[in-house]
Formats: C-alpha cells, structure tokens, sequence
C-alpha cells in the first residue's frame, strides 16, 4: 500500500476542492485554511499538502502572512520528522527571513520578537530532531520560553514527539539501556514505564528495553535477485520476426 | 481574426478582459488579480505598439517570434513589448469568439511558444531580481530601475500563471488525459476548443509548463502533482519534443530530490540520460546544443543524488559521471564538512533559477535575496544533517558484529554521538518511492544495501547482496550480434 504525499485522511471535502480547483491561489480562501490550521492544532491531526497551499498563499500575497500560523504548520511539521516537510515550508518562506536567520556577525542576531527568531529557533530544533539529538532536543525546548510559546497552540507537541521519537527508536534497535532512552523520550521514573509498556507496547527488564522484532529492526542480510520481464525482450522478438534467419 | 481587436484591451493585458468570460474559476483568478494589482491603466510612454500590426502577415510573423527566444542583448523596453505580445497573442487565442483557426509556423510550435514564455518570464524575474539587490552595492542604471519601478505588473507572476492554467482549461486537456488514463477516448471529453491540434497542444504544454513555474517558485509537491494526467513513459506527447522531454524529466527529478526522494529523483535522470546518449548521434544540431548544456546539469544532480543514497548506476552514465565530475564524486561520497563546499558548487550549477513570487522591494535593496541562495540554504542543512552516514556507512560495511563503543574509538566521537549518526543513518536509508499511481505516490523502502539493528551495545550489521544482473547484457550482446 503506497501512501502519497497529498492525501491526509481527515481532510474536509471543502477543503479538497479549494485544493484541486483555482480557489488556492484565491487570497479569500487564506481564513479557511488558517482555521483549518488551527484546527489540525487543536485535534492533533495533520494535512501537510494543505498546509503548503497556505504557505503559497502567503508567498503570492506577503501582506497576508500571519506570523502565528506560519509558526503553528512548521511546528507541526515537526511533528513527523524526518519528512521533508518542515524544509518543504521553509522553501516557500521569504528568503529575506532564513537570510535573516543566518545572521552573521556584521547584522546581529534577528531581532526578538520578530518571525526571523521564531524560525530561527524552529530551525534549531529541526536540526536536532534529524540529527537524533533527542536529549539536546529536550533540553533546548527547555531552555527557553519562546519555544514554549511556539509550541503552545500545537495540542499534545511533547507527546507527539516522543511517540515519533518512540517509532524511530524501533527501526534502529532491538534493545536499548533505561538510561539513554529515557534521556531520548524525557520522561523518567513511573511515566517512563507506563509510556514504553503502553504506548510503544515495549518490555522492560531491569535496565534494559526490549524492543520487540519488526521489519526494520531485525537486520537480515538479503539477496536481490534480478527481476526479468518479458517486455525487455519485446525488441529482440521483433526483430526475429523482421529477419527470419 | 485579427489581433487588431486587441488594441482596445491591450493595455490591461488579458487578465483584465478575462473578467466577462463565464468560466467562474478564471473569473476568481482575474478578481485575485485585481485586488492584487492595483493597476492604474496607464500607458507607461513606452512605444507598446511596436508589437502590433496589421493584417494576416503579421499574424504570422508574431507567431513566428514568439517562438522565437530574444536577442541576449534585449534592451529592457523589447522585453516588455515582447511580454505585451505574449499577453496579447494569448488573448486572442483564448478570448476571441469561438476557437480561432490558425497556422501555425512549425509542428511543435506550441511547445516552444510555451517554453520561450517561461524561460523569458524567468529570466525577467531574476533580471529585477538582481537590480533591485545590486542597487545598495553599486550603481546601476536608474532609469532602468525606474521602468521596473514603474511596471510592477509586467511577467507578473499571477499572469504567468493564468495564461497557463487557462490555456489548460480551454482545451479541457486535463479531462481528455484522464479519460485516456481510464481507458477512453480522449476525443469526448475534448469540447469545441480541446478537439483541436493547436488547442491540444497548448494546454498539453501548459501542463508541462506549470511544472516548470511551480518548481521555480519552490513549491516542489505541486510541481509534481500538476503531472497527475500525465505518464511518464515514452509514448507520452511530451517524448516527441526533445527539449520537451528533457526539460519535464529535469524538473520531476530535480522536484524529487527536494523532497528528499533520491533513488525517485535518480530514476527520472537515468532515464532521460540515457535516452539522450542514445539519440546523442542522430541530434547533431542547434537543438542539441542546448541540451548538453542541461545534460552536465543532470549529471551533476545524479551526483549528489547518488552520494545521498548510493546505488548502481548504468553504465554509460557512470562512465559519463567519471569523465565529468569523477572527481567531485569521490568527496562527496566520502561525506564529511569537506564534502560540503562540494554538494554548493554542484546545487548551484546544477539548479534552476528560482524566483520570488512577488516583484522585489526597491526601497530595501537588502530584503532582494536571491532565491537560489534560499534554496540552497535549506537544501545545504540536508547535506549536513547527512554529512556523517557514509563515514559510518564505510565502517559498518566490514564488520557483521560491533561493539558500539569500540566503534565510537575509530570514528573519535563519544557514544552519544555515535548512536545518534547511526539513527539518522538509518532513517536516511528509508525512502519513500514510487511504485504506481500519481507522482506523489509511493512506498517507504530501503534502499540502501546495508542494514543494521542494536542491540543494546552490539550493533549487528547485514548487507542485501545484489545477484549478478544479467538481463542487460545479455540483451546487448544479442542486439550486435544480429
């Protein structure tokens, strides 16, 4: 079963034709999908095809933006690391704003306040989460209030974190120490196990946590084996037909 | 049938007639606009009826050119004119009563009139682009500056946009293309307009086109999601025209491989490189010229695509690859911060031209970031976040069983850091593609040939060996001796 990148169970049927049709190029369609925005916020739901329409429309019309659901779909786009879709967004943002990002020392960090900082900071813990710098990741969502305030509309951001922490975990290891993947999903202690036991459906034997066997981590080598069909050799019998020899 | 009508309409470029046209959609797009543009409908005392004449010759003779690309030395007046003609030629194709009877110059003209009108409204854009940013450093030609000032409107992006999108509509070639999907004749879904060739044509190429814009204005799924009618193989219409072809099998990889869907991105470009070497001897004129130029671009995009995620290449386009960026190749497969330097040169050479939607800011020259620089910025945090998995990748491949700490000694990192690369390693190796249905489609797979579990500590290593492929050569061999 194949998955495309523009379908997202949960999408309402208005929402679909504005996307199909040339509606989403039309600046009056902008409410709509913010609202949408915020609705995929609140209900832990997530339409990334969706979501880039309204980047786009922002790009067409720059006196639109709104700086809070321009933060609120890279926030959620965070959400399911490693998908292109957080850089997806930022590739329909200004490019003054990464510039500004950037910042050497010659301009100084982007001003506080500004969109420049929020995405600034939103970079920051992508390049985390991609580099599986789970512990980093914790500790700098900690560290300072912005991010809190950048994460607050998302429902259930730490949560959704850790279940997609949780999933990458499971790829990649077949048991892993208490103490690291407790760094990794930040929680400790009694929520720790009831998390792995219940949400992830891992054991735990002392200090160690079993992942059960999956398709992605049991490592077994392979042979690739050449698939042959008959239309590669649609030509050869042609030409036997053209040249009886 | 004459152009003469247009004179009424023309300062408003088509948009602005659009407007008594039924089709409600055209309608939102040409109310969009207005609000957009606040246009004032003042002749902008430039000579705009250069473009226009009288009678059937001159018909032909702007068919003729706008197909035809400018003189490199175009002055910036001829391509505003040239713009005004496009829009003006449009609307007479698309707004005159009924479809309009033309001959057209040459058989695959429509696809060039739609390549040319692309090609010159990305150049435009990027030509003010560059003057808008280059004001606060050096001096450039004020009077220039102020034409541009002045015409914010003119290769506006929303026209662009409309012209293709309506083009599309009109010949309903969306409709005719989906009922031959479905295994019907196209030719009933084909309306007054869509039956044809001219029609046809257009809005074929239309849809070729809007891949084209979409990906310069760096809206990669969508690009590739206007492809949804079309299939790529080679009896698609689009295989017939050489340039054609290359240009559509360009922007799906180059689309692919922002969407981080390398081996997707590398079976687009193999394709069509090795069509290209194939026809290479039978392609021996100006149309080939131009060509090579984009083929070096490619072969530069399989180079970075295959040092993301290392594959067998074919043959030919190895050896093509060695001959032309061999060196290059080799570091950026070892990976590293060495290899950075590297993956910029060839992103830059190798990538399209972005654009900004929107006309620069002259008042803040410093704001005019160039697009490409934006692309290549985020596209660059890939590359690092990459960086290390062919380092790990080239120790894991000895071993079957290591210890992760012992490991972590060989590569000078602590263990933290170790299990993190191998993570991101791993989640590099699953990709999403393609198997069936529309471009955006597809299957998460591994693809790479190595592949490991932990176990706690131990790391435990198995690689998928690739069985000899035979087929090929076998094929070959028989084809020369018979």
């Amino acid at each position: 079963m194949g998955f495309a990148f523009d379908h997202a169970p949960e999408r309402p049927a208005n929402i679909d034709t504005i996307l199909n049709g040339l509606d989403r190029y039309n600046p009056e369609t902008t409410s709509i999908f913010q609202e949408y925005v915020a609705q995929q916020c609140e209900t832990q739901t997530y339409d990334c095809y969706a979501n880039l329409a309204l980047l786009k429309l922002y790009q067409f019309n720059p006196h639109l933006t709104r700086d809070e659901t321009t933060t609120n779909i890279l926030v959620k786009s965070l959400t399911v690391f490693p998908s292109p879709d957080f850089n997806l967004g930022l590739s329909l943002l200004p490019p003054h704003l990464l510039a500004q990002t950037k910042a050497t020392s010659a301009t100084g960090p982007p001003a506080s306040g500004t969109l420049a900082e929020a995405i600034q900071h939103l970079t920051k813990l992508h390049t985390l989460l991609v580099n599986s710098n789970f512990a980093s990741f914790w500790q700098t969502l900690d560290s300072d209030d912005l991010y809190a305030d950048l994460v607050a509309d998302v429902q259930g951001f730490e949560e959704l974190m850790r279940v997609r922490i949780a999933v990458v975990v499971s790829q990649c290891m077949q048991e892993v120490q208490r103490s690291v993947l407790d760094g990794w999903l930040n929680v400790k202690g009694e929520k720790f196990e009831r998390f792995v036991k219940e949400v992830c459906g891992w054991r735990v034997e002392g200090e160690t946590v079993r992942v059960p066997e999956n398709k992605e981590n049991s490592a077994q080598g392979t042979v690739v084996r050449e698939t042959v069909k008959f239309e590669q050799f649609g030509r050869m019998v042609k030409r036997a037909y053209e040249q009886p020899a | 049938m004459s152009v003469r009508q247009a004179p009424t309409h023309q300062q408003g470029a088509p948009e602005r007639t659009m407007e008594d046209d039924s089709d409600v959609e055209e309608e939102a797009l040409a109310n969009d606009y207005r609000q957009q543009v606040d246009y004032d409908g003042e002749d902008y005392g430039l000579d705009r009826q250069m473009s226009l004449g009288g009678g059937p010759q001159d018909l032909h003779a702007q068919l003729v050119a706008a197909a035809q690309p400018l003189e490199y030395q175009a002055t910036l007046e001829t391509k505003i004119a040239s713009y005004d003609s496009y829009c003006n030629l449009f609307h007479f194709i698309l707004n005159s009563e009924g479809p309009v009877d033309i001959e057209v110059p040459s058989h695959y003209w429509a696809w060039d009139v739609i390549d040319e009108f692309i090609y010159q409204f990305n150049s435009f854009c990027s030509y003010r682009q560059r003057m808008a940013l280059q004001q606060s450093t050096t001096t450039v030609n004020e009077d220039e500056v102020n034409i541009l000032k002045d015409n914010p409107n003119v290769w506006g992006c929303y026209s662009v946009l409309n012209v293709l999108y309506s083009l599309i509509q009109r010949s309903q070639i969306s409709e005719q293309l989906a009922a031959k999907k479905r295994g019907e004749d196209g030719a009933l879904y084909a309306g007054d307009y869509g039956s044809r060739t001219l029609y046809q044509m257009l809005g074929y190429f239309s849809i070729i086109g809007l891949l084209r814009v979409h990906c310069l204005l760096g809206d990669f799924s969508l690009a590739l999601k206007t492809l949804d009618d079309i299939e790529l193989n080679k009896k698609a219409m689009f295989a017939r025209v050489m340039a054609a072809n290359f240009t559509t099998y360009y922007y799906v990889g180059f689309s692919y491989m922002m969407m981080h869907r390398y081996a997707d991105a590398l079976r687009m470009f193999n394709h069509i490189l090795i069509y290209v070497s194939r026809t290479k001897n039978f392609q021996k004129n100006a149309q080939y010229d131009s060509i090579s130029k984009k083929n070096d671009q490619m072969l530069a995009l399989v180079a970075i695509c295959v040092s993301f995620s290392p594959t067998r290449l074919d043959d030919t386009i190895h050896t093509a690859l060695r001959e032309k960026y061999g060196e290059q190749l080799t570091r950026m497969q070892r990976g590293g911060p060495e290899s950075l330097p590297l993956f910029e040169e060839m992103f830059r050479q190798a990538c399209p031209r972005f654009i900004s939607p929107t006309p620069p800011d002259f008042e803040n020259p410093q704001v005019n970031i160039d697009p490409v620089e934006h692309q290549l910025s985020i596209f660059m945090e890939e590359v690092k976040n990459n960086m290390w998995s062919p380092i790990v990748r080239s120790y894991l491949k000895l071993y079957t069983t290591m210890d992760l700490t012992k490991l972590a000694g060989f590569l000078e990192v602590d263990a933290d850091e170790l299990r993190s690369r191998l993570l991101v390693n791993k989640q590099r190796s699953r990709q999403v593609r393609y198997s069936e249905g529309g471009l955006l489609e597809g299957d998460v797979v591994n693809s790479s040939d190595l592949d490991y579990a932990m176990q706690g500590d131990i790391i435990h290593v198995s690689e998928a060996k690739v069985g000899r492929k035979l087929v090929d050569w076998y094929l070959r061999n028989l084809a020369r001796t018979y």
